[in-house]
């Protein structure tokens, strides 16, 4: 019995607590509530003593085998955790501890109060089942497991989705499991071929035989596989259903998925593409008939994910939904990064999951603060909140920094890797449009923040509060966890350089405030120090040299030239960049829209069609049917 | 062993004098059925386990064969036998007033099919057909749906009888071609002169004629039309037998003449394309259907396309795959059926269901999950299996056939879950309630624990369903055992038995890649 299958036990058995309490001790549940942290915290704590994977000394093993392991169909099934695995699963857990904390105080009991009892007990068992069945994903040890853990994954989401009951909510997460069952099936496929070259599941034998497959085998198993795990991470352009069926959910639904749900894809691309089909090799295999080759394709699936998402995001008028939306666009950094596969741009890849899971938890915990508070997250419904709220406004601020990859926050570390290996690799446009993505990123969060929290206050939100304490604690947490981490990133590349040697990709130099490389590395310490030194000099020009400061009030400014009293409360918010829209409206087409629609239609006609022939005269059928047989059967025979 | 041919015997007699003796008895004429099958369900029982080494053979009344009429029992046929009783037991019409004629047709129905399942020569399996055909023609004309009109009930039945017939007809014409090519029908002499008498043109249109003759009732892609009209218009209860078990017997005498007559490629690329074709088109037009019990119609032709597929792979992990496919569905889709017959009406109405009706509810979304394949549930092993088995093969038609079935799993999810999201839709003035009597309630729940328990027990599962495959595979053990006791010079024939066999690998042709990969990976340690 080592530490993971204590993992297992005892993340089933928080399942079974939860079932079993809300089952038969429903009155009992609201101590459950309070409680259920705890389930995570046994977690981290196992994981925690596993850590002896990335850090790595003398004696320490790259892998923990689970002594669980069946045999069936010929195959065997094993689960482990190595460095990759353990890094995706502590985001994993915090990720839930987090949104546990916040759910188990005061939006807990509200939530309890506008729906039931049993959708509270329904929502923690959602969020379990989650993190159990990524836990058993990550430590999957061959095809087999995988793909059990991935299906268990994607229902786990599902269930989480169909926990909201409104309508938007539910055809977001019918449409996510269109777009599941199509990836689980096209997994289905690669794994088929696979099995069909190498003749068995186990990664061992797998990586062996994929060491000698030619270019023309490669290029449809890897479009298989990049199919199947990129419809989860909603990559272009597969990017369609994940913002609204994540954004829908209930908020530490939003919160935890937000946060990591998608990059278990990310995890499944880095097993195949990396542990089983070395990403050395695809920059060598062509594509046909075009000067592109496989890397180069991932590269630009990845930047064009960058892009697209995060100017759809900018058209949002939901705060939730405009989050979302980037949560899609940033994991095109994250692959981008990743598919460079030089030192720099994996570990930025890699660090950006972390960051992302930091700062987009806490950003949809200060959406759903707000949300507590004035019970909406419509854009045209807030505005000016800083003064009610100005600890929340304070901790979207610093994820909005993060989320944009501004310094000091943790997103610019990451960001800035990225951006240093496409340069270093000789990648400008690559890097032209990564940076076309941020600047989508850094326009909508400031359309995020200045629509929630800045401008004038509503009549309506007069008398609301700051967020409750329960709420607040995680948050700040996080807002010092971004802070910290991005000062600091060498705090988390002790995580990362050891996942980038289980992978096979060369490690990096790091230290404590940055990266190392010949070329100028990036040191944190210093930079966020000189930052810090410049905001006192400019504090120092304004306050001691500069004239007289008048301290105006929030309802005494004004924007757009109108010309109006204080006593009109305004906030300019509605169709907020209009200017930038006339510019780039036309951009817009829906074409994605219009192509997912257009497979339905062709679904529905070739229903049709078939509905016809089991309407047809039915002895009709079966003498044309026997005439066609016979002349197949004379065909056969004769040339055969 | 010879006492298993009571198995025909008893519930032939108990149908025929039922009747006759409800004249004097209602009550013991209805309780002597249920009698005949619990005598059924222990002989088998009796038996069991004792076919597992080695086949058996009797021929009746005496005369050997290859004139004497001929049973043969092997763990297929021996499962089949268990199952005929137990399943008509479990979906005997204990829910309405019946007359005896229908029971009696229910007794003729038991007996048809286990000689079906027994018989080892082609005419019995023909006249024990024919049986089972007017039998279920009786029952379809019979056990009209309540709500159900009876015409429309009617009319449906009358185009399953025009089909049914015309299929007979042509099952029959294929058995002459067969008789005139060979002089015999005993399926074990025809098996020793298949190699040479029916592997041409002749034997092939022989074997096309029987397939569309059996399909019928297997629910095979062209004559499969019947299917959605009788399943809407008949009680549940007979819509799971029939989809559940029914189908499944056809499947198995196509996939005994198989093994035994028709060595021809073509017969199994035929058999591929037409489950192909009855995959996508079942399941995209329940992705149409507007009422539950025709959406599990078409969703059943789907699953008899996979079963189909499953079959024509060539050899025995074809068998392998098809049985473990047949029997998930012979679990699942009764079970689903059962659920159904407490929801009827336009797919609407049911809108808001899991409010008052919860566990029913929740057990529709359990098999509806086993059904499309999720994991850890036995749908997902049997897809794995064939989805592995598909993907070694050489020929393109295989490759195809994997395509057309991971597509339509997508099109599965599309209609059972839209269904799901209605069931779990909040419904303020909710009027959904489910109708389920007792007994279909019951039913649904012991065919879920059997799923359920299957679960757990997945590896003995899997090395009963691995032996069984391997001993109905076994082309020359059918020969040897049916000859056996005359002592034909081709009897001598070695005798491998079906143990061994069982222990070598599930895939035989990538386990030699696998070696070489594997003898690879030692030497390539080794050298390090």
């Amino acid at each position: 019995m080592n530490n993971l299958d204590q993992l297992f036990i005892v993340s089933l058995s928080g399942l079974a607590i939860v079932i079993i309490i809300g089952l038969f001790l429903p009155r009992q549940a609201t101590w459950l509530a309070k409680l259920s942290p705890l389930l995570y915290v046994g977690q981290l704590l196992l994981l925690i003593k596993m850590a002896s994977l990335v850090y790595i000394d003398a004696g320490s093993a790259s892998e923990i085998q689970s002594s669980f392991h069946l045999h069936l169909l010929g195959e065997p099934l094993q689960w482990r955790f190595d460095a990759l695995s353990w890094f995706f699963a502590i985001i994993t857990v915090v990720a839930a501890l987090f949104a546990a904390l916040f759910m188990s105080g005061v939006w807990g009991e509200d939530y309890r109060k506008k729906t039931s009892a049993n959708a509270y007990t329904m929502l923690h068992l959602g969020l379990l089942l989650n993190v159990n069945s990524m836990l058993l994903l990550l430590a999957s040890g061959d095809f087999i497991s995988l793909f059990i853990g991935w299906e268990f994954v994607s229902w786990a989401s599902f269930f989480m989705m169909v926990l909201n009951p409104q309508k938007v909510a539910r055809q977001a997460a019918m449409k996510y499991l269109m777009y599941a069952m199509t990836g689980a099936m096209a997994l289905l496929a690669a794994m088929a071929y696979i099995y069909d070259i190498s003749g068995s599941l186990q990664y061992d034998i797998v990586r062996l035989s994929m060491s000698h497959l030619s270019s023309e085998q490669i290029i449809p198993l890897v479009i298989l596989f990049v199919v199947g795990f990129a419809i989860k991470m909603g990559v272009i352009p597969f990017h369609l259903w994940q913002a609204v069926a994540y954004a829908e959910t209930p908020a530490p639904g939003a919160i935890f998925m937000g946060a990591i749900s998608a990059r278990m894809g990310l995890y499944a691309i880095i097993v195949v593409l990396f542990q089983l089909i070395s990403m050395d090799n695809f920059a060598y295999i062509h594509i046909p008939y075009t000067f592109w080759n496989v890397q180069s394709v991932l590269a630009w699936i990845g930047a064009l994910t960058t892009i697209i998402p995060t100017y759809i995001a900018l058209k949002q008028n939901d705060a939730r939904h405009l989050l979302a939306w980037h949560g899609v666009g940033q994991g095109g950094y994250m692959l981008l990064g990743l598919v460079i596969a030089d030192n720099v741009g994996s570990a930025g890849g890699l660090l950006h999951v972390f960051n992302h899971a930091t700062y987009q938890a806490a950003l949809f915990m200060t959406v759903a603060a707000v949300m507590y508070r004035t019970g909406t997250s419509n854009f045209d419904k807030l505005g000016g909140l800083v003064s009610q709220m100005p600890l929340t406004f304070m901790v979207m601020v610093f994820s909005i920094i993060g989320l944009a990859g501004l310094p000091p926050m943790n997103g610019f570390v990451s960001k800035w890797m990225v951006y240093r290996s496409l340069l270093l690799d000789g990648q400008p446009l690559l890097f032209v449009a990564a940076v076309i993505g941020t600047l989508g990123t850094i326009l909508s969060v400031y359309k995020l923040v200045h629509n929630t929290f800045l401008g004038q206050l509503r009549v309506e939100h007069q008398e609301i509060k700051e967020a409750p304490l329960t709420m607040l604690i995680p948050m700040l947490l996080l807002a010092l966890i971004i802070f910290v981490t991005g000062v600091m990133p060498g705090l988390i590349l002790d995580w990362i350089v050891p996942v980038q040697a289980a992978i096979g990709l060369p490690p990096l130099d790091y230290h404590l405030g940055g990266i190392i490389l010949p070329t100028g590395g990036l040191d944190m310490i210093w930079l966020t120090l000189i930052l810090f030194y410049g905001f006192a000099v400019g504090a120092v020009i304004f306050y001691l040299i500069g004239g007289r400061a008048k301290h105006v009030h929030q309802y005494d400014n004004y924007a757009g030239g109108h010309f109006l009293t204080a006593k009109v409360r305004y906030h300019y918010s509605h169709n907020f960049y209009a200017g930038l829209m006339h510019l780039i409206g036309g951009w817009y087409r829906g074409s994605f829209v219009r192509l997912e629609k257009a497979i339905v239609s062709l679904v529905s006609f070739l229903s049709q069609l078939a509905e016809n022939f089991y309407r047809a005269n039915q002895p009709t059928m079966l003498v044309v049917a026997v005439v066609v047989m016979a002349i197949w059967g004379i065909a056969v025979g004769r040339f055969g | 062993m010879d006492k298993l041919v009571l198995l025909v015997v008893l519930p032939l007699l108990a149908a025929f004098l039922m009747p006759v003796l409800a004249r004097s008895s209602q009550v013991l004429a209805r309780l002597s059925g249920l009698l005949v099958l619990l005598i059924s369900i222990t002989l088998v029982l009796n038996v069991w386990g004792e076919v597992d080494k080695q086949a058996i053979s009797f021929a009746i009344g005496g005369y050997q064969p290859p004139l004497g009429v001929v049973f043969y029992i092997d763990q297929l046929s021996l499962l089949f036998a268990l199952l005929i009783p137990v399943m008509v037991l479990i979906f005997w019409p204990w829910n309405r007033p019946s007359s005896i004629q229908e029971y009696s047709l229910m007794m003729l129905l038991t007996a048809s099919a286990s000689g079906l399942m027994l018989s080892g020569d082609l005419f019995n399996i023909y006249v024990f057909y024919e049986l089972l055909a007017v039998a279920s023609y009786g029952l379809v004309s019979v056990q009209v749906r309540q709500g159900q009109h009876p015409v429309v009930a009617w009319v449906a039945s009358l185009r399953y009888l025009l089909l049914g017939s015309v299929g007979s007809v042509m099952m029959l014409l294929g058995i002459a071609i067969i008789y005139l090519q060979t002089g015999t029908l005993n399926l074990a002499q025809l098996s020793l002169l298949a190699p040479e008498a029916l592997n041409n043109i002749t034997g092939l249109s022989a074997f096309v004629l029987i397939l569309v003759g059996l399909g019928v009732k297997a629910e095979l892609f062209p004559v499969n039309t019947w299917v959605p009209e009788v399943y809407a218009g008949v009680s549940t209860r007979l819509s799971a037998l029939m989809a559940g078990l029914l189908s499944k017997l056809a499947v198995i005498v196509i996939v005994r003449l198989l093994v035994l007559l028709f060595p021809q490629p073509e017969a199994l690329h035929l058999m591929t394309v037409l489950g192909m074709l009855g995959v996508i088109s079942g399941e995209l037009v329940a992705w149409r259907a507007k009422d539950m019990t025709r959406m599990l119609a078409f969703s059943s032709i789907g699953q008899l396309g996979l079963v189909f597929i499953a079959f024509s792979l060539p050899g025995n992990i074809g068998l392998l795959a098809g049985f473990a496919i047949a029997l998930h569905h012979l679990v699942v889709k009764p079970a689903l059926f059962m659920l159904a017959g407490g929801w009827s009406g336009r797919l609407e109405k049911l809108s808001g269901m899991a409010q008052s009706s919860p566990y029913h509810v929740a057990l529709f979304v359990l098999l509806a999950m086993s059904l499309l394949g999720v994991p850890p549930l036995p749908g997902f092993w049997v897809k794995l299996l064939l989805v592995m088995n598909l993907a070694v093969q050489t020929d393109p038609v295989y490759h195809f056939a994997l395509a057309f079935m991971l597509l339509a799993t997508v099109l599965e999810a599309a209609y059972l879950y839209r269904v799901v999201m209605l069931f779990y839709k909040k419904e303020n003035h909710t009027h959904a309630s489910s109708q389920h009597s007792l007994f279909d309630w019951i039913t649904a729940i012991a065919l879920a624990a059997v799923l359920l328990i299957s679960v757990v027990q997945l590896p003995s599962v899997e090395r009963k369903l691995v032996s069984m495959a391997y001993q109905s595979g076994n082309r020359l053990l059918y020969i040897h055992t049916v000859f056996a006791n005359i002592g034909t010079p081709e009897a001598r024939i070695d005798r491998m038995s079906p143990t061994d066999q069982a222990k070598q690998p599930l895939v035989s042709e990538p386990s030699i890649k696998e070696k070489a990969i594997k003898e690879d990976l030692v030497l390539g340690s080794a050298e390090q």
